[in-house]
């Protein structure tokens, strides 16, 4: 049931309480919920803020088709999958996925197959900026095509 | 045999709206061309993505494709190419 999906790419601070309330139903014994937060350190630098980017209607086609994944998967109730843009200061979500199902073991395993498969394939960005003044554009190490995943196959 | 050409719209996103310095252009390229003459075509507009160049891949009308790809694409006039550097989304 594709209508119970909910996903967005939004400005807003993410409210945790909200999106949980938008995945509970009555036949559900669990929801999990995951949140990704801001780090306040990278190496030795130290964080001031996120600024994220995303392609809006890809990014939200995409996440529809991680929903499908994970119905064809596991027996799910509802699933919603929010990721914010603009800048996230330190400590705030910068995504939240929460999916309810009659017992835990579904949603658990569903949480952490759509967060792994968000870093793979949802096109949004994000910059570190420190506290020095200086910035730089992260890879997720689950992309194919960042870094260090092209570097160690031509050599 | 020269193939006719259309124009499509290109799309930068984080690192390569930066070195391009702008969201959006738009280019002409061949209806009819491979992946990796697409690569090509918007290296040659914008050699400024060279550095990038191996870590990037491109969507086509919000879809992935594959630069190694060996069946051709057929594009047409209006058609959204994004540049998609590496994802850090999460």
């Amino acid at each position: 049931m594709s209508g119970e999906d909910v996903v967005a790419i939004t400005p807003d601070k993410l409210n945790v309480e909200e999106i949980t309330e938008m995945v509970k139903c009555p036949q559900a014994g669990a929801v999990t919920v995951f949140l990704g937060t801001t780090r306040d350190n990278f190496e030795d630098k130290k964080v001031i803020k996120l600024e994220y980017e995303a392609y809006v209607p890809m990014a939200e086609a995409e996440m529809r088709k991680l929903c499908h994944q994970i119905r064809e998967k596991w027996n799910v109730e509802k699933i919603a999958i929010i990721h914010r843009i603009g800048i996230v200061p330190v400590m705030d979500a910068s995504v939240i996925i929460a999916v309810s199902s009659v017992h835990r073991k579904e949603s658990v395993e569903a949480v952490h197959y759509c967060i792994d498969s968000l870093k793979s394939s949802v096109p949004i960005w994000k910059k570190e900026v420190y506290g020095d003044g200086s910035c730089n554009w992260k890879e997720n190490k689950e992309c194919d095509w960042a870094a260090r995943n092209t570097d160690s196959q031509s050599s | 045999m020269e193939s006719a050409e259309v124009e499509v719209r290109l799309l930068f996103f984080a690192k390569s709206r930066e070195l391009v310095g702008r969201k959006e252009d738009t280019i002409k390229l061949p209806i009819h061309l491979l992946p990796a003459g697409l690569w090509e075509g918007i290296l040659a507009k914008h050699p400024c993505l060279q550095p990038i160049s191996d870590n990037i891949t491109i969507a086509l009308n919000q879809e992935y494709i594959a630069r190694e790809e060996t069946e051709p694409i057929v594009l047409k006039e209006g058609d959204e190419i994004a540049i998609i550097p590496p994802l850090s989304g999460g």
